[in-house]
């Protein structure tokens, strides 16, 4: 078996906050007493990731996505447990290692806001020593993937959100990393540039082989990119496993659509009443019960079509967040 | 070495940056010329009363006021941006961009802005240092010269220093806003040789803030009246200094990833 390229084992990091209530009673007793709380924001994590994977990283705001992702890039320091990557401890900063990843984060700019982006490349080239040759190379390659031509010679702050987007992906690769920390890179932005974005990041990985640690709230991106999913949520992994499994775990629900020559009959018997458009109702019904469900429809009423669906991932996802309880007490 | 040449691209980079903003120019020569000319009043005012202040005459003074506005527009164009840099973000969270690049931090995050309009004062503060010396009615030779770069370059290096520990802080107190007009108030008594002042305020200004190492100390150079001894402390507390810096700045990071925690 290959060697995992990011290696995670019981990684546990503690914040300690400052607590206090409300009020400005409350402010003033705690400038003298202040109280002290331990916030887990990651608890015990595993998981290992092979050579030329792209995994999702899933959770909702505060599950501990940001946390791990700067563990691995070594900005924070784990509080126990153990993380190697590419065989290097990230927390201690190796410059070997740092020029082998990348960490993008979609709400923050590190471009020089007042120059063309070919500037800014031009910065990171020398940060990275990366050979002149490499650099044109790759360069040229990302200007004509992402479309860049034009957007390179502007002043950065007059591009759109979008072109920001997709200029600071390319500045963030030019050292051509092994390792992508991609947190929300798509963040804000329209469909047809989360596209782009996403094929962009597809063939980085195809070319170059390299390892992708992805967050986005955007299902579409990681249907289309990851194979594999892991699923954390107060800190927990819940989930490591592939989309469609996730899915068949967690999905409670199937969707029914069915159109009928009578659009008369009262349908809320079957299942919950989700849509009714014209002719065409939509029931959301337990998955157990789907084919009782579809039978009983099937013998009662005069159905003209009917279709059962899986869940959209959204609504599974949704639903995985909704719950509390950690991996042992789910069903299997 | 790979740091040096950084930072020359930094500073090319930073220039162009601001060299889109031509309006700031004339704001900052304005500036410049209205500084120095209130400068000149109170010398003139002074030396309308006496003819020497404290031991130093019209043109040793002179001297003191360009090393003032030099290092005024030293501390301006570099140092002072990139600290603000600094603390805004570690403020805002991009200061995490400094840490994943295969660089020195302490020297990335020391390097990164330059604020190039500010060096108006630079070359204004050389301009009226060249014309106290020439007033200067007394030898000077290449050896006094040599002494004040050295003493420039340790000034400032101390001011760094000085300024480096206190926006570490931020690694604690995310809040360090009120630094830069502090510092503002305390340099400005650096116009002056510290020495006119009371004890407690010189010892202050040399010790707490090195304003006296930034300014004194150099124009003492260009006069003659600085001795070996000063000038071996004055480069044995720059080396001192610079090193508690890195490890103050080391602590710190500790502090800012949770090390320490």
């Amino acid at each position: 078996m290959v060697k995992p390229v990011i290696h995670v084992d019981q990684l546990t990091k503690t914040y300690v906050i400052p607590e206090r209530e409300g009020g400005l009673k409350a402010a003033l007793r705690s400038l003298v007493h202040r109280k002290w709380r331990d916030v887990k924001a990651v608890d015990h994590i595993s998981f290992d990731i092979q050579p030329g994977e792209v995994v999702g990283f899933l959770g909702p705001n505060g599950a501990g996505k940001t946390t791990t992702l700067k563990m691995l890039s070594g900005l924070l320091h784990p509080t126990s447990g153990e993380v190697t990557v590419l065989g290097f401890v990230p927390q201690r900063r190796d410059k070997a290692y740092l020029k082998q990843i990348t960490l993008v984060m979609g709400n923050r700019n590190q471009l020089q806001w007042d120059l063309p982006a070919l500037d800014s490349f031009e910065l990171n080239r020398a940060i990275y020593r990366i050979p002149t040759r490499q650099f044109r190379e790759t360069r040229d390659e990302f200007i004509e993937l992402l479309d860049l031509q034009d957007l390179v010679r502007k002043p950065v702050r007059n591009l759109s959100l979008g072109e920001r987007m997709k200029v600071e992906i390319a500045a963030s690769l030019l050292q051509r990393p092994q390792v992508l920390y991609l947190d929300e890179p798509t963040i804000g932005l329209d469909v047809t540039m989360q596209a782009r974005i996403r094929s962009f990041i597809a063939e980085y990985n195809r070319r170059h082989d390299a390892t992708v640690l992805l967050t986005s709230h955007y299902m579409a991106d990681v249907e289309a990119l990851c194979k594999r999913v892991i699923v954390i949520h107060h800190g927990h992994l819940l989930f490591d496993g592939s989309l469609a499994d996730l899915v068949a775990r967690f999905a409670a629900f199937k969707t029914i659509g069915v159109t009928l020559e009578d659009t008369s009959a009262d349908l809320s018997r079957y299942g919950e009443i989700m849509s009714v458009d014209s002719d065409r109702v939509t029931l959301r019904v337990p998955k157990t019960e789907t084919p009782r469900v579809t039978a009983r429809l099937l013998a009662d009423l005069p159905v003209m079509d009917l279709t059962v669906e899986e869940p959209l991932i959204e609504d599974v996802i949704r639903q995985v967040f909704a719950q509390e309880a950690p991996l042992e007490e789910l069903p299997a | 070495m790979h740091e040096i040449r950084l930072a020359w691209l930094f500073f090319r980079v930073g220039a162009m940056n601001e060299l889109q903003y031509r309006v700031n120019f004339f704001l900052q020569l304005f500036q410049s010329v209205l500084a120095i000319g209130t400068g000149l009043v109170s010398l003139w005012l002074i030396f309308s009363h006496t003819s020497s202040l404290h031991g130093w005459n019209p043109a040793q003074l002179l001297i003191v006021m360009g090393v003032f506005t030099l290092m005024g527009g030293v501390i301006q164009t570099t140092i002072q941006p990139n600290m603000t840099q600094l603390i805004e973000d570690v403020q805002q969270g991009t200061f995490d961009y400094v840490l994943t690049k295969p660089a020195d931090a302490q020297v990335l995050a020391s390097i990164r802005r330059v604020e190039i309009w500010q060096s108006v004062d630079v070359l204004t503060g050389v301009i009226i240092v060249l014309i106290g010396v020439l007033r200067l009615q007394s030898q000077f030779g290449i050896g006094r010269a040599v002494t004040f770069l050295l003493m420039l370059v340790v000034g400032a290096l101390l001011i760094y220093c000085f300024w480096m520990i206190l926006t570490t802080l931020a690694f604690w107190v995310t809040s360090m806003w009120h630094l830069v007009e502090l510092f503002a108030g305390v340099y400005n008594a650096g116009r002056y040789p510290v020495g006119i002042y009371p004890g407690w305020l010189r010892y202050g200004l040399t010790v707490v803030v090195p304003v006296a190492f930034a300014v004194t100390v150099p124009s003492e150079a260009l006069t003659g009246r600085l001795d070996t001894k000063t000038v071996l402390g004055a480069v044995a507390l720059s080396l001192i200094l610079v090193t508690i810096t890195r490890v103050f700045w080391s602590f710190g990071l500790r502090r800012y990833s949770g090390a320490s925690a």
